[in-house]
This record gives structure tokens, C-alpha cells and sequence, in this order.
């Protein structure tokens, strides 16, 4: 049950259920798969569209959002984080569809964060100390001026 | 209504079965025990405890997801070999709930007669080999492993730090009423001897003083990771009327799952538990309501999922849990709602529920540590994130 992959904590950007998720943001989008029959973003990705059984298309959208919660994580429990913490791991209520909640790092001052404020999608490179050499580019989140 | 889970549609097994005997290993930080060996401990004495002996034993319940203790061990233990009708869908966590539903069945269609029920745990002493522990099950789940870890949404505090924000955010719950649990149910292990927080107090200024580990979770909003273990044994009640200890009437079994799996970042009614399908099938077939529980206990990982359950269960509507549990209300001898009076998962040990339902027997057998006066009617509300379950318990009329 362990982890055997050798870059585990980055994502794997070749495991066909969420590749389209980071070849998006690779090119500079954020995309989230859709159902081409009923229309429904569907988050966290699935095969089929779970409501419809439709083909799910992925598709871009706006990247703004609003700060639905977020924790200040201060202890590193993985080895890689330990010259993370401290950080903020947030999850983002989708502009398009509030049920859909990326998780992503927000890049502000803890102290700052208001409930529910607008942020919006930055691509930036993800990279961990302990896996050295590799570097996957992510979505990541910023307040926006309002 | 809009559902984001929903509820198992239960047979009626009220008041036909019971739990006639219990047994508990000792609590501890890194025993060097393996949870094999604790789990032949707790039962050995549960059997001892309804007064039968192993070889009466034709029915065995077990965590699948921990197959520790399983039939290859009880026979080995025992020096058996008899036949005994057996299930991987009991154990603790929300099973520890349900296992008693399970043994009922099994009993009805004549498969068995006293089933047991065990559920050991060694994560102290494996944490020392970084094997075990709550967090290896999700890390090696790929869409987690993908979509959550990467960005540090990982484990569990950080999951239940996330939902306790939003609580904080939508209700107004405060800091202090966090505590409040933390520290009703210190207040409990330190009247239990057993319990692996026995000989530590904790204040609320000792609750607020403690390191945040994910803010806004502190360090003892969290449970313990301990060894340890318990068994039950379940029967008919009328041949618990026979055996050796009052028996504990199963009088209701509840069970609801939530839609979104273990997957809480996506989980539509973000700061809720299944248990909101779980308790009003439980409660029905009880034929009782919140009103009239005398003890509650609750699988309490992190105290905003006590909070939440609290609510979820009926005890107060959703949101008012933090000003609910303020002062003395959950405590074992004044409160309005007696709660964890073993300590819970935060201050007793972390064995994943089991011991949870061992409390609501020894309260209305009337021989617990922190005893709640005349308590008649005992719930325990079981969690795993993507279940609840809910075990109502009541004193043999």
C-alpha cells in the first residue's frame, strides 16, 4: 500500500484520469472535465459523466473563483513539505459551477484571507526538494484586486 | 431536497438482540504488541466476560480493510476448529455500529448463535516503522494522490482543518468551542483510569496554548495514535438473559453513506456527515428521539467531527453546535448531553470506535468510570468520512 512512485508528492501527470488537467495548465489553462450530453462540470474527474453517462469533453474555464476555506498547514506531514510549511492549502469554488472546488496552493498573506473573497488562476511550476529534477506546472491561486 | 447521500434501508431488528459480553485490552502508546495479539486479548476477555467459552463462539466479525484479528487467528489463539459463519464487514470505525445489525441477521437465518466482535489496532507501535497510521490508505488513492496531496490537502488534519474553517466561517463557531470538547473529554479520561490521557489535565488555556498543526486545527483537536483493542459479543437477547452480564438491547441500527466517497473537498453539504442519513433510521427503529439519550458517543477523529454529528444527529440544529457544547454540557455528571465519557478518540485511545460502543454497554451496565446517572438509553454515532452509522444501545427492561 505504500507509495512506490518516484515522484510522488507531485501529481502524475500520465495517469490518463487527470493528464488533461495538467497538460491544461502546462499550456496556460485551467480545465475541468465536462459532460458533452447534460452539461454538468464534473469534479472530481470521472470516466463518464456519473449524472448522464455522457462522454466528458475537458474544457476550459474563466480560472476565477471565490476562497470557499482554506488551512495555514504549519507541520509538515510528508517529508517534502518540511521546507514548504508554513502554507496555504485552499480549496476554490469554481466561478462556473461553485460545486466544483480546486485545491491548490493560495499565494497570499494567511492573515489577509476573507471568506468567500475572488482569486483567480496562476500557472506556476510545482517542484518538491525531495524529488530533485522534476517540476510539474499547476494551477495555482492569487486574491484578485476587487 | 437536494441529496448528496443517502440512507440503507435496514430490517427491523429492535429489541430481538443484545450485547451480552465485552472485553478490552489496555490502552497504550507503543505497546510492541501486534494488533494480531491485541485483538486475541480483547476476545478472550469479551467471551470470559458473557461467561460462554471460545468453543461457543459460531460467529466472527472483523474490519476488512484490517483483517487482523480474522478466523485463521481466533482458531489459532484458541486451539479451534469448529465451524463459525464469519463477515470482514464488522470491526470498528462506522462497522463498529453495524456489527451488532450483522450478528443479528446472521443469528435470525440461523447461522450462528454468539457472535463476536473485534477490533485491535497497533498504529503506536507501527509508527515507528512509518507503516499503518490513517494517512497510508489515502495517500495511495490516485485522485488524491493527484488532485489533493500535490497541494498539501493531506491527511487528515488538513482535510477536517478545511471543514472546521468553513464551520467557523458559516456558523460563527469559535475557537473556545472546539475546546470545549477537547476538554469535556479530557475531563472524562482523567476519571478513567484506562485511559491513555488518565494522568494529563488539560484546561481550555492549555487547548488555546497548544501548536497548530493545520490552522485553525491545534494539536489537541486531533485524536491520539495508540495501540489497543475490544470485542463484543452479540446475541439473541434471550439467550443473553441467560448469560452471566445484564444484557445491553440493540434497539436501533442506522447506516448512511455520503455521496462523494472519502473525497471531503468535494463533499456538496461540506460541513456535514452522513450521519444526517444515518441517525433518523436509527432513531425510528429505537422508536425514540434525540430527547431521550442518556449517553452519547461519537467515532470523534477531530473535534469539529463531534460538532458536526452533534448537529447531523438531531442534538441541536445545524450550526448551533458550537454554543451547545459550551460548559458543562457534555460532561458525564451534570451535562445535558453526557458525551465520550471514556475520553473519545482525543483523550482515551485512538481504536477507531470500538471502544466507543464498549462505553455505552459498561454506562448502562452501570460499572463506568465517569457513570452517567441512570442511564438507560446509549448511542453511538460511528464515522468514516464517506459512512455514519448509528448503534442504539438500552437497559434490558
Amino acid at each position: 500500500m505504500a507509495i512506490q512512485r518516484d515522484t510522488f508528492p507531485l501529481p502524475d501527470v500520465d495517469d490518463p484520469l487527470v493528464a488533461p488537467y495538467f497538460a491544461g495548465a502546462a499550456r496556460g489553462e485551467l480545465v475541468v472535465p465536462q459532460c458533452d450530453g447534460c452539461h454538468r462540470y464534473v469534479w472530481y474527474p470521472e470516466e463518464v459523466c456519473p449524472g448522464c453517462g455522457g462522454v466528458l469533453t475537458w474544457t476550459p474555464v474563466s480560472g476565477r473563483g471565490t476562497l470557499f476555506t482554506w488551512v495555514v498547514v504549519r507541520r509538515a506531514f510528508l517529508p517534502a513539505f518540511e521546507d514548504k510549511v508554513p502554507f496555504v492549502s485552499a480549496l476554490i469554488a469554481l466561478a462556473e459551477d461553485p460545486a466544483v472546488r480546486i485545491v491548490a496552493y493560495v499565494d497570499a498573506e494567511p492573515a489577509a484571507l476573507v471568506a468567500d473573497q475572488p482569486v483567480h488562476v496562476e500557472f506556476r511550476p510545482l517542484a518538491f526538494s525531495t524529488v530533485p529534477g522534476k517540476e510539474v506546472v499547476v494551477p495555482w491561486f492569487v486574491p484578485s484586486s476587487s | 431536497m437536494d441529496q448528496w447521500g443517502h440512507a440503507t434501508d435496514l430490517d427491523d431488528i429492535r429489541g430481538g438482540f443484545a450485547i451480552a459480553g465485552i472485553g478490552e485490552t489496555a490502552y497504550t502508546k507503543a505497546s510492541g504488541r501486534t494488533a494480531r495479539e491485541i485483538g486475541a486479548v480483547a476476545a478472550e476477555l469479551a467471551i470470559a466476560d458473557a461467561g460462554l467459552d471460545p468453543s461457543d463462539i459460531d460467529g466472527l466479525t472483523w474490519s476488512g480493510a484490517f483483517p487482523d484479528f480474522d478466523l485463521d487467528a481466533f482458531h489459532e489463539h484458541f486451539g479451534t476448529s469448529h465451524d463459525i459463519w464469519t463477515s470482514p464487514w464488522g470491526g470498528g470505525m462506522a462497522w463498529a455500529a453495524t456489527a451488532p445489525y450483522l450478528a443479528a441477521q446472521a443469528i435470525r437465518e440461523g447461522k450462528a448463535r454468539h457472535v463476536l466482535n473485534v477490533f485491535p489496532v497497533a498504529w503506536a507501535t507501527q509508527r515507528s516503522s512509518m507503516t499503518g497510521g490513517p494517512g497510508e490508505v489515502h495517500a495511495a488513492q490516485s485522485l488524491k494522490q493527484n488532485l489533493e496531496v500535490p497541494f498539501g490537502f493531506f491527511p487528515q488534519p488538513v482535510y477536517f482543518s478545511s471543514i472546521m474553517r468553513r464551520h467557523m466561517l458559516e456558523f460563527g463557531t469559535t475557537e473556545e468551542q472546539f475546546g470545549a470538547v477537547a476538554v469535556a473529554g479530557r475531563r472524562h479520561a482523567n476519571l478513567n483510569p484506562d485511559a491513555v490521557m488518565h494522568a494529563k489535565s488539560m484546561t481550555m488555556a492549555d487547548y488555546l496554548a497548544a501548536p497548530m498543526l493545520a490552522e485553525p486545527l491545534r494539536l489537541f483537536d486531533s485524536c491520539l495514535i495508540s495501540d489497543g483493542g475490544a470485542a463484543y459479543v452479540t446475541t439473541s437477547l434471550e439467550r443473553a438473559r441467560d448469560l452471566k452480564q445484564p444484557p445491553a438491547v440493540v434497539a436501533g441500527v442506522g447506516e448512511g453513506y455520503s455521496g462523494s466517497g472519502t473525497h471531503w473537498a468535494q463533499q456538496r453539504a461540506f460541513t456535514s456527515t452522513p450521519q444526517v442519513f444515518s441517525a433518523p433510521g436509527a432513531f425510528a427503529m429505537a422508536g425514540i428521539g434525540p430527547a431521550d439519550v442518556d449517553l452519547l458517543t461519537v467515532y470523534d477523529p477531530f473535534t469539529v467531527v463531534s460538532l458536526m454529528q452533534i448537529e447531523d444527529m438531531g442534538f441541536c440544529a445545524k450550526g448551533e453546535a458550537g454554543a451547545f457544547v459550551e460548559g458543562d454540557t457534555l460532561h458525564h455528571d451534570a451535562g445535558r448531553l453526557p458525551f465520550n465519557t471514556h475520553g473519545g478518540l482525543l483523550s482515551h485511545a485512538y481504536v477507531l470506535g470500538i471502544a466507543h460502543v464498549v462505553e455505552c454497554v459498561k454506562q448502562l451496565r452501570g460499572v463506568a468510570a465517569a457513570q452517567v446517572p441512570d442511564c438507560e438509553v446509549a448511542v453511538y454515532g460511528g464515522y468514516t468520512g464517506h459512512m455514519a452509522s448509528t448503534l442504539v444501545l438500552t437497559k434490558d427492561a
